[in-house]
């Protein structure tokens, strides 16, 4: 992990209120592992917002990383207005990974909202490494929608869900994903996404190992603040931003 | 030029990590060199482990944020047995920052962990727990009580940590002072609340937490700056600490060290910003060492 100051190459507008950010880092290209995020300064000397952002590197592309964002409040309206050319300080990479492998047999991948980016250097990887892939992706609606030639491209079968039914199956991407679980015969899925989405998919007790990436409020992102602990099986604290964010699902109150 | 003695314990310069912000050095250790502190306070530690509040702890406000960690530690033992080896690695003084939720638990504390560090700090301000902190802190009889008894057992120099949470600080700082304590230290986070227009829930799941970072630094220096018209022992201030020149406005209110907390999250690097920025502010200023600068402010 190191703080670096970067200069962005590019910051565009991907889909409604969805950017896609990027910025040349070799340090970050070579040591990032899908799952990781980083913490961006948005303004430097900033009264509100004082604390750093937390956004997963959803992939990166030689020495590019690749940051997909939503705007939500006023750290992500600022950092959508930055212009090619303007710097950043980016704290990184901080947190745990996905487990890459091959398993024997299909994975599922199963994202909501802007839990997906972080899913799709994670298809690249696991694709690397010769597994067969069903992606489950879930949005607001056709205008939400970005990444999907992406994912096309590494999946082996690709289901669409929007919560108003303008495209794909209407409803719950969860939903899904369950009526494919016999005939998928999965060895594992990966999952983000909002909690009531992860709390869903944990009431169906898979028969197989999923983990998921969880977000908490960040202050520090190292493990120091103890801002964002969750409770382990055993009673546990865990802090996301230091023992996660991946997490075996059965192993997290959720 | 930017040594400052407490109570005999020389600090290399006067800026110290402050409790909660700093875990136990280990996780900033990685980015940051831990021997361009003076010193380093460590997370609170409580008697036997404790899980803290449940989520969410943390919302930012403007100037700010709210917390309401409640204190989540591993315990003494395993802050003895698991942090402090790693700690004593380097070039910095470390500071135990204690929290009983009773008197004889702050004397238990005391008696483990006084000797085998430089200083402790009593931590009679936390805002995020029941029993205990804040809830003796404001009374300056138990003030001076546990103060009493901490500094009986404590076989190295004892901090004060106060709140601000009163109507006068000043009374808390004299009845430490009475007490016996080497220091004080102030100030803890200012009691706080905000609410979710939208949802119309507060934003902390304990409805209020405790204030820091630059919101508070106004009150945090005036705080400084009254308890240096009443005491004689050191002061420790804190409270919104971004950059040297907050800084210097402790020192110059009375502070002999500075404790650097939230700005930790924005920017890792702030503690050697600061301690440039004080040494150049020493040289442009024709002043010798940070001791010429402590309560020197033209009234
Ligand atoms: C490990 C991790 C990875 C993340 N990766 C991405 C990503 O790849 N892309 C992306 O768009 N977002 C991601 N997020 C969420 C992102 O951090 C928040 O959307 C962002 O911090 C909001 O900042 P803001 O100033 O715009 O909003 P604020 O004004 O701070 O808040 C606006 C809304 O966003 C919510 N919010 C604020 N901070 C967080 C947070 N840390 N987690 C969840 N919700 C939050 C608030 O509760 C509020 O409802 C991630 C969060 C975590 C913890
Ligand atoms: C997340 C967090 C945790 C804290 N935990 C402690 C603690 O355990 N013990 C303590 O004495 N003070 C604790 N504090 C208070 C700080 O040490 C400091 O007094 C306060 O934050 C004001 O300084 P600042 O504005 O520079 O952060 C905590 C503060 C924060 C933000
Ligand atoms: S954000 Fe500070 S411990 Fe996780």
């Amino acid at each position: 992990m190191k703080l670096l100051d970067v200069e962005i190459a590019e910051n565009k507008m991907i889909a409604n209120g969805i950017y896609l950010l990027s910025f040349e880092s070799d340090y970050l290209a070579n040591t990032f592992k899908p799952g990781n995020f980083v913490n961006i300064l948005v303004e430097k000397d900033s009264i509100y917002p004082l604390l750093r952002r937390p956004f997963s590197i959803s992939f990166v592309k030689e020495n590019k990383v690749f940051i997909g964002y939503k705007v939500v409040g006023k750290g992500t309206q600022i950092l959508s207005q930055k212009k090619k050319g303007d710097s950043i300080n980016v704290l990184g990479p901080l947190g745990n990974s996905f487990l890459i492998d091959k398993f024997n047999g299909k994975v599922a991948v199963v994202g909501g909202g802007v839990g997906i980016f972080p899913l799709l250097s994670l298809c690249h990887e696991l694709k690397k490494a010769g597994n067969k892939i069903d992606v489950f992706l879930g949005f607001r609606s056709r205008s939400d929608l970005f990444f999907v030639e992406e994912f096309k491209e590494l999946s082996d079968n690709l289901f669409i869900s929007t919560d108003d039914g303008s495209i794909g199956y209407k409803g719950n991407t969860v939903e899904v994903f369950k009526t494919k679980i016999e005939e998928g015969n999965y060895k594992v899925a990966f999952s983000c996404g909002p909690k009531p989405m992860l709390r869903f998919l944990k009431s169906l007790n898979l028969p197989f190992k999923c983990y998921v990436s969880l977000e908490e409020k960040m202050a520090c992102g190292i493990g120091a603040c103890l801002c964002c602990s969750i409770k382990g099986k055993d009673g546990n604290m865990l802090h996301v931003c230091s023992d996660g964010p991946v997490f075996d699902i059965m192993e997290v109150e959720i | 030029m930017l040594e400052v003695e407490i109570s005999g314990v020389k600090l290399k310069n006067p800026i110290i990590a402050a409790s909660g912000t700093f875990g136990f050095g280990r996780e900033f250790s990685k980015l940051i060199d831990l021997n361009l502190f003076g010193g380093i306070s460590t997370k609170g530690i409580t008697l036997k482990k404790c899980a803290g509040n449940p989520q969410p702890r943390l919302c930012e406000v403007y100037g700010g944020i709210i917390n309401s960690i409640g204190l989540e530690n591993p315990g003494v033992e395993a802050f003895v047995n698991d942090e402090l080896p790693f700690l004593k690695k380097f070039n910095t003084k470390i500071i135990a920052n204690i929290n009983g939720f009773n008197k004889e638990e702050f004397i238990e504390l005391a008696k483990i962990v006084s000797p085998l560090v430089d200083m402790i700090e009593v931590n009679l301000s936390c805002p995020n727990i029941k029993e205990g902190g804040m809830a003796f802190g404001k009374d300056p009889n138990r003030v001076y009580e546990i103060t009493k008894e901490v500094k009986k057992v404590s076989a190295c120099p004892v901090i004060v940590k106060l709140t601000p949470n009163v109507t006068d600080i000043t009374e808390l700082a004299k009845a430490a002072e009475k007490a016996g304590a080497d220091a004080i230290s102030l100030i803890n986070t200012v009691s706080a609340m905000a609410i979710d227009i939208e949802t119309r829930r507060p934003l902390i799941k304990m409805v209020t937490g405790g204030l820091s970072g630059p919101a508070i630094k106004p009150i945090a220096v005036r705080m400084v700056y009254e308890c240096f018209q009443k005491v004689n022992i050191p002061i420790i201030g804190m409270g919104g600490i971004m950059n040297y020149k907050d800084a210097i406005e402790f020192f110059l209110a009375g502070a002999t060290a500075i404790q650097i907390g939230t700005v930790n999250f924005v920017n890792p690097n702030a503690v050697s910003e600061i301690r440039k920025g004080i040494e150049n502010y020493l040289k442009a200023h024709g002043f010798k060492s940070v001791k010429d600068l402590v309560g020197n402010i033209i009234i």
